[in-house]
């Protein structure tokens, strides 16, 4: 059932981001969108009882970490849609519960409590109503645990695109600390005065303040936050802002990487005639080599490449003699089936019960 | 007073059970108080195993948020289940739709589609069995309100785990899953574990088939213990049982262990342990069967769940192990073992009763060759 489990999870981010770009809480929202996406199939096809109440559980246990905290608020209230969503239109009977583990439970609250205050009727009905179907078990933790020990940790990767953006500096400086600090300021002048000694003389020579603290730190504040704004807004959209180092150095990649492209698509754009000996032998332009750069190519191999895939990237890529793909020549079979022609050799990887 | 309540903030918090390694194993905690945090932070009509009162909420819901009956109706339309419904959803939802957006779905497919390819037919047995255990206790309410599990009472879902012989086991980790209540004794799980090795008779019995004794190892050797967090607790109920850990216990003095303590199983109940979810313990009975012990889930008591006390410790789960047949007739469950012995086809060999009568005995019950015999349990007996 371990392989379900990224399927699932790029569904749950598929519908996620979508609610996201609506920039609504509302419930009619969140439903529009599940209706598109038909997303009560996901509990469809032949499944054993046994098989399917595994499977659910599965599916609830990956929705449920986008109903806490780092999301931001909307994320999490489409969390709380989509837990809802698939309670209800799961198969199993009686039906599978959404696990709570303890250590979320200050959370939700929390989040329940903001849900109230900023009168999301929609969001804190449905809550209820998932209390009072009785729809949760509290438990020790999110999800039943096996001591699966793996080789390579599997980390929960938490979705940049949803997560909250750190809000600690406004938390630092609020209204009310601004408040105070205004409010300290005053009684602070108005003691230099009454020691001052000439009377009636706010100002004296020695001024170990700055005057308007409490106005700057909130200009500051504000310019933060705007910023912070723009930067998420326009940051995973394209690359062209002052975000950093690293979208300037990718638009000097791009531009190198173009400019070879360019360079290699004039040398290359006619094909080279074939000695002799290979006359017989078709020649065809092989497009796909030189439109890609190896400088733009990323390359996620972890295995290092058969003989075959490197041969082929050495003479196809450097142009000499230009091959043509494996359809045409096959040396080391002299004789072919006529059904069999698209037949590969390879045998397929087993699946995995 | 700060101190003190600092210390009490710190047990609390200890006691929140939280990852020691993610998706692997919690941190330690004491159950009973885990228990305790959840029932204090929530409303009783959390955790009752009553039907909710859909009309009592209403009426509390729109005068906590102050809305007008008006508005109530409306959204109460907006976020009614049916709206998760897009129409075009058929009856049969076994068929996968032939163009799936969903990833899992695509994955669904697939599987599907080569499964069909498959020439063998799996028999899905063993989801069909567990299927079946499930539905056996789910739901289930005791006839005397006695015997009622109590609202807020902590359950927990234990694995055993087969003993590791590796060479029958090498591919799944067979278990067998049960539930036991907080409340509920350590002896109360020990009696409900089934493990073959419980049931087998000691002795050859070539020469004298007859006079195979009706007493089995579970009620020869009684002595068994837990082991959890460094702390061992053995059976002391019968006066024939020893403390197998002294043994253990001793050789960690002499070695550089911490301490291991040494309590009474029919003393401590579940709820006063302290352990972490999804840690392996061991259960070790009749000196040397040794099991894997697993402590997967600990949740508060639901509606739906078992409400028998009775019932309790529950077998959720168990891996059915395939009978083996008489290697004669292939109809009847072997009981019979030989091994030396120069009729049988194989070294060692089973047979069934009649079979294993017939052939190495003759009318007047007289052995015919030289073997060695002995009483066999079959690993599946308790299918």
């Amino acid at each position: 059932m371990e392989y379900y489990i990224g399927p699932l999870k790029s569904d749950c981010e598929d519908i996620l981001s979508q609610f996201q770009r609506t920039e609504s809480v509302r419930y009619e929202t969140f439903s529009a969108i599940w209706r598109k996406m038909d997303f009560s199939t996901i509990f469809y096809g032949k499944m054993s009882p046994n098989e399917m109440s595994t499977y659910t559980r599965l599916a609830l246990t990956t929705a449920y970490p986008y109903f806490l905290p780092p999301y931001t608020f909307q994320i999490r209230v489409g969390g709380l849609y989509l837990l809802y969503g698939l309670y209800h239109t799961q198969l199993t009977s009686p039906k599978e519960k959404i696990r709570i583990a303890l250590k979320d439970w200050e959370d939700i609250v929390k989040f329940q409590k903001d849900a109230v205050n900023a009168q999301h009727f929609d969001v804190v009905y449905i809550l209820r109503k998932l209390f009072t179907l009785k729809a949760f078990y509290f438990t020790a933790m999110p999800k039943m645990l096996f001591f699966e020990v793996k080789r390579k940790p599997k980390r929960d990767e938490v979705c940049e695109d949803f997560r909250e953006r750190p809000e600690h500096v406004k938390e630092l400086i609020d209204m009310e600390t601004l408040e105070e600090i205004m409010n300290v300021q005053q009684h602070y002048e108005k003691m230099k005065a009454a020691i001052s000694t000439t009377l009636g003389q706010k100002y004296s020579g020695i001024s170990l303040i700055r005057k308007d603290l409490s106005l700057q730190l909130r200009d500051t504040v504000m310019e933060y936050h705007k910023w912070q704004e723009k930067v998420t807004k326009i940051g995973p959209k394209d690359a062209d802002t002052e975000a950093g180092e690293g979208t300037s150095e990718q638009r000097e990649c791009s531009k190198r990487a173009s400019l070879l492209a360019s360079i290699k698509s004039k040398s290359y754009g006619q094909a080279v005639q074939v000695s002799r000996a290979r006359r017989h032998r078709q020649v065809e332009m092989d497009t796909s080599g030189s439109g890609t750069d190896p400088g733009l190519e990323v390359s996620l191999r972890k295995r290092p490449q058969s003989l075959r895939a490197r041969t082929r990237k050495n003479l196809i890529g450097k142009g000499d003699m230009k091959e043509e793909p494996q359809e045409f020549t096959r040396q080391w079979r002299l004789t072919v089936p006529e059904d069999k022609v698209h037949e590969r050799p390879k045998k397929k990887k087993r699946f995995k019960w | 007073m700060a101190e003190a309540g600092d210390s009490v903030g710190r047990s609390e918090d200890e006691n929140v059970p939280t990852y020691e390694n993610v998706d692997v194993n919690s941190k330690i905690f004491r159950v009973g108080t885990f228990g305790r945090l959840w029932t204090e932070k929530l409303r009783p009509s959390d955790f009752s195993f009553q039907d909710g009162d859909e009309e009592a909420e209403d009426a509390a819901f729109s005068l906590d948020m102050g809305i007008t009956p008006q508005t109530l109706r409306e959204i109460k339309e907006i976020c009614s289940p049916d709206t998760l419904k897009s129409g075009t959803e058929t009856v049969q939802t076994e068929i996968v739709p032939a163009e799936p957006i969903l990833r899992t779905l695509r994955l669904r497919k697939r599987r599907q589609d080569y499964q069909e390819t498959l020439q063998r037919d799996f028999s899905d047995r063993q989801n069909i069995h567990a299927s079946e255990l499930e539905g056996l206790a789910a739901g289930k309410k005791p006839m005397d309100p006695k015997y009622l599990v109590p609202e807020g009472e902590i359950i927990l879902s234990v694995n055993v785990l087969y003993p590791a012989i590796f060479q029958r086991f090498r591919f799944t980790r067979q278990h067998q899953t049960l539930r036991v209540l907080g409340s509920q004794k350590l002896t109360q799980l020990r009696d409900a574990i089934c493990c073959v090795s419980d049931l087998q008779v000691n002795g050859e019995f070539g020469n004298t088939p007859d006079m195979v004794p009706e007493f089995i190892s579970k009620d020869l050797y009684k002595s068994a213990f837990f082991f959890f967090e460094g702390v061992f607790y053995n059976d002391f109920r019968y006066p024939e049982c020893i403390d197998l850990s002294k043994t253990i216990v001793d050789w960690t003095k002499t070695h550089d262990f911490p301490p291991f303590q040494s309590r009474k199983m029919e003393e401590t109940l579940f709820s006063d342990l302290r352990l972490k979810v999804g840690y392996p313990y061991q259960y070790c009975h009749q000196g040397d069967c040794e099991h894997v012990v697993l402590i997967t889930d600990i949740r508060i008591a639901h509606q739906d769940d078992c409400l028998d006390m009775n019932l309790y410790p529950l077998l959720a789960y168990k891996h059915r192990v395939k009978t083996r047949k008489c290697s004669v007739c292939h109809m009847y469950i072997s009981r019979w073992i030989t091994t030396n012995d120069s009729l049988a086809p194989m070294d060692p060999c089973l047979f069934c009763e009649q079979c294993f009568r017939m052939l190495h005995y003759d009318k007047q019950g007289n052995k015919l060759c030289d073997f060695l015999a002995y009483p066999y349990v079959d690993p599946g007996a308790f299918n």
